[in-house]
């Protein structure tokens, strides 16, 4: 596989809804600013990976075709992307891919999402048609018709593992911790949806239940519109890009991809709901690509739908041990960013989890949310000089979906 | 979701009025929004599932077995192994009891489709025990003590299928309830039909009167009055309440009351009138005092200090409690 760097990325604002703008505008936005950062112009552009999950948001069935001449890639291949929570990274996947292969030297790679435009007549509200369209992921045989929702499936998800290993993700006390630093990250992000809140450990404690008894309205996602895009490129006009902009390419160094089973059931090839193998295998490939080990890596844009999700996710992504996840919080090993400087790099031991603010405190726009990921990842390697990051995205029903991105600073490395 | 057989696929009530409206964005200008949907209607072939589905309409349930992996799929997803090179699968009857694969969620904040019917519980029931290999099926759990809540279905509870009455060919024609609930002589029936459990309403609990109760429940009426003042001031507060109409009882161990909800306001009444249409019984009345501060009553009917008759009397919380932070944000609106 040759050599692909990212060298550009913008995103747009973070919203719960976006009034201003529709999702043809918020392509457009983030496209601009991934071009003015990579300072490249859209004609130099090969071709487009689209990453949108679900046409029921866009209200239209094929959303990439209306915004083809918006973006500046009319009369260039295009290819959409769709694959749930994780259709980022897919997308994200295929744009790389495309480089590598050496079909093109330059690839945009642009997703989002218009998630809140769904209107319920009956509640008068949004939510429970947000809801309703993303529960239209399940199948319509067994599982839709038992009302089955997002937040249950990782939830029922986070309760297998806290019947099979009790004590670590059902500690209330670990989660809300967690919490608490994720929403000092938002905090630092211009972009991030909640960058005004101040969430402390013991709101989110007494927070109301969305499932009882292990998911209360603090530890969960958004719902955000929005878009991120990313500029891909082939190792020689990387380092042609870099000279004009000055920033470092920023390469792949490893990519790796698992999907599971959507049954849940034992042995064979079912899903063991207790875990989430398709995290391990993807990361596990990711860093057999990479030739690195987790502790190598200091810095981690992990999906993060819910709290318990994501303490499983680092647990199989093996930063910690599966079972011992609290170890994020008892040991100190994540790391709060009020306690570290904007440059500075995270010392050994410590992790720099989510410096965004994840999808819980920076956005979900759920076709563009590992790209905001490797936005966020990519700026914090350059800012503090880190030699390597990872990126992680999860999607489907019951996290069954995963991928894994192991991101490598050039060497040249000074901003 | 549970639309009975002959009845329009979408609710009548299911729909919004066609038009445009303008709306501020963030920026102070104005945008303009239009109503719309994207509705499709489907005959869904069951196609290969049909076998499945119509062996439940016969009180049956079925699953795939293959004799070269001796896995067992239920329900029957593929008539094709998928880990054995797509090797025939044969029908096999599935017995009737199965235990709980892991614990299992209780859902509070449905879907559109859903509303109404929540708090519910859904979770995965290992049937083919005894197969080396095997799929889960996904099911509808309920409980003969009252609302689906935290604690009953946990991993490894032993199960029991039962089916409705009047079956259609839906995975809604069965459900599971502990058989620790189904009488002794029931347990090997099948199939066991709903109708010869016993759902009806659970007897009240009994409350404690005492000095304490009854101050507590004297802050409490005092909060709630207040709420009910800034509701009638409160435009998102009334939005909430609008079209509603309630006279719910409350039992607790400082004395009785009603909570009423009429022409977008809410009002707080002593005593439980005839006309309350059910009683709700909270032995602590200091739940209501900390629902106006925020709280929630759903909190307090998942977590088992607030008693419901009956699913019907759950759907008010989720907009009651609504209540203090529309008002607070309309307040804190008003103030700037």
């Amino acid at each position: 596989m040759s050599k692909v760097g990212i060298v550009g990325a913008g995103i747009t604002d973070c919203r719960g809804r976006w009034i201003e703008a529709t999702y043809w505008d918020l392509f457009q936005q983030a496209t601009r600013r991934a071009c003015e950062d990579a300072k490249v112009t859209v004609d130099e552009i090969d071709s487009v990976v689209y990453g949108i999950y679900n046409d029921i948001f866009e209200h239209q069935a094929i959303p990439e075709s209306s915004l083809t001449g918006l973006i500046g890639m009319a009369n260039k291949p295009g290819t959409r992307v769709t694959s749930g929570g994780a259709t980022g990274f897919y997308a994200m996947r295929t744009a790389a891919m495309e480089v590598a292969s050496g079909t093109s030297d330059l690839v945009l790679c642009v997703g989002g999402e218009k998630a809140t435009d769904c209107f319920d007549p009956r509640s008068k509200s949004a939510t429970p048609m947000v809801i309703d369209t993303i529960a239209k992921s399940w199948d319509p045989f067994y599982e839709y018709p038992l009302g089955a929702t997002a937040s249950d499936s990782y939830m029922q998800l986070c309760m297998a593992y806290d019947d099979t290993y009790p004590g670590d993700i059902g500690d209330s006390e670990v989660r809300a911790k967690i919490i608490e630093i994720l929403c000092h990250s938002g905090n630092r992000n211009p972009y991030a949806q909640r960058r005004d809140e101040s969430v402390t450990a013991d709101q989110v404690m007494t927070s109301r239940w969305i499932i009882a008894p292990f998911l209360r309205l603090l530890e969960a996602c958004m719902y955000t519109e929005g878009a991120g895009a990313i500029v891909f490129a082939s190792e020689d006009k990387a380092r042609e890009i870099a000279e004009r902009t000055g920033q470092p390419p920023v390469w792949i160094r490893g990519i790796g991809a698992a999907n599971e089973s959507y049954s849940p059931g034992r042995g064979g090839n079912y899903k063991p709901l207790n875990r989430i193998a398709s995290d391990r295998i993807a990361a596990q490939q990711a860093y057999e690509a990479a030739g690195v080990k987790p502790s190598d890596i200091k810095i981690i844009e992990a999906h993060d739908a819910f709290v318990a999700q994501l303490m499983i996710t680092m647990g199989e992504l093996d930063f910690v041990p599966i079972g011992q996840t609290r170890r994020l919080i008892d040991d100190g090993i994540m790391l709060d960013p009020k306690d570290l400087a904007d440059d500075e790099a995270p010392g050994d031991g410590q992790l720099l989890i989510n410096p965004s603010g994840g999808l819980i405190f920076g956005g979900h726009f759920v076709g563009g949310s590992n790209m905001f990921s490797a936005w966020s990842c990519r700026r914090e390697m350059i800012n503090r000089q880190v030699p390597l990051g990872l990126v992680h995205g999860t999607g489907a029903i019951n996290a069954c979906f995963g991928g894994a991105i192991v991101l490598e600073l050039d060497e040249g490395g000074a901003r | 979701m549970s639309t009975p057989q002959g009845q329009p696929a979408l609710p009548a009530d299911f729909n919004l009025e066609s038009g445009v409206s303008e709306i501020e964005g963030r920026d102070g200008e104005t945008y303009l929004q239009f109503t719309t949907h994207m509705v499709t209607f489907y005959k869904q072939t069951y196609g290969e599932h049909s076998r499945f589905f119509m062996a439940l309409r016969d009180g049956r349930l079925i699953g795939a077995h293959c004799a070269q992996c001796d896995q067992v799929m239920v329900p029957a997803a593929t008539w094709h192994c998928p880990n054995c090179n797509f090797a025939e699968m044969t029908e096999i009857d599935l017995p009737h009891r199965g235990v709980l694969a892991y614990t299992a969620p209780i859902t509070i904040f449905p879907s559109a489709s859903f509303l109404g019917d929540a708090p519910f519980a859904r979770g995965y029931v290992d049937v083919a025990i005894d197969a080396p290999i095997a799929s889960f099926l996904p099911s509808r759990l309920r409980t003969t003590t009252g609302l689906e809540r935290p604690g009953i279905f946990v991993k490894g509870t032993e199960l029991k299928l039962v089916f409705e009455d009047e079956r259609k060919g839906s995975i809604r024609d069965i459900f599971w309830v502990p058989m620790a609930e189904v009488p002794q002589g029931l347990r090997d029936k099948k199939p066991l039909l709903a109708s010869e459990l016993d759902f009806t309403t659970p007897e009240p609990p009994t409350v404690h009167k005492d000095e304490a109760k009854v101050t507590a429940l004297e802050e409490a009426i005092a909060a709630m009055h207040q709420l009910a003042g800034d509701v009638a001031k409160s435009r998102r507060a009334q939005a909430d309440l609008a079209g509603r109409q309630h006279l719910v009882g409350v039992t607790t161990g400082g004395g009785d009351f009603s909570i009423g909800v009429a022409d977008s306001r809410l009002s707080i009444v002593d005593g439980i009138p005839d006309t309350a249409e059910h009683t709700l019984v909270a032995d602590d009345p200091a739940i209501f005092t900390r629902w106006v501060h925020d709280g929630s009553l759903t909190d307090a009917a998942v977590e088992g200090t607030l008693w419901l008759p009956h699913k019907q009397a759950f759907q008010l919380l989720p907009i009651l409690d609504r209540l203090p932070r529309s008002t607070r944000r309309d307040l804190r609106d008003e103030n700037k």
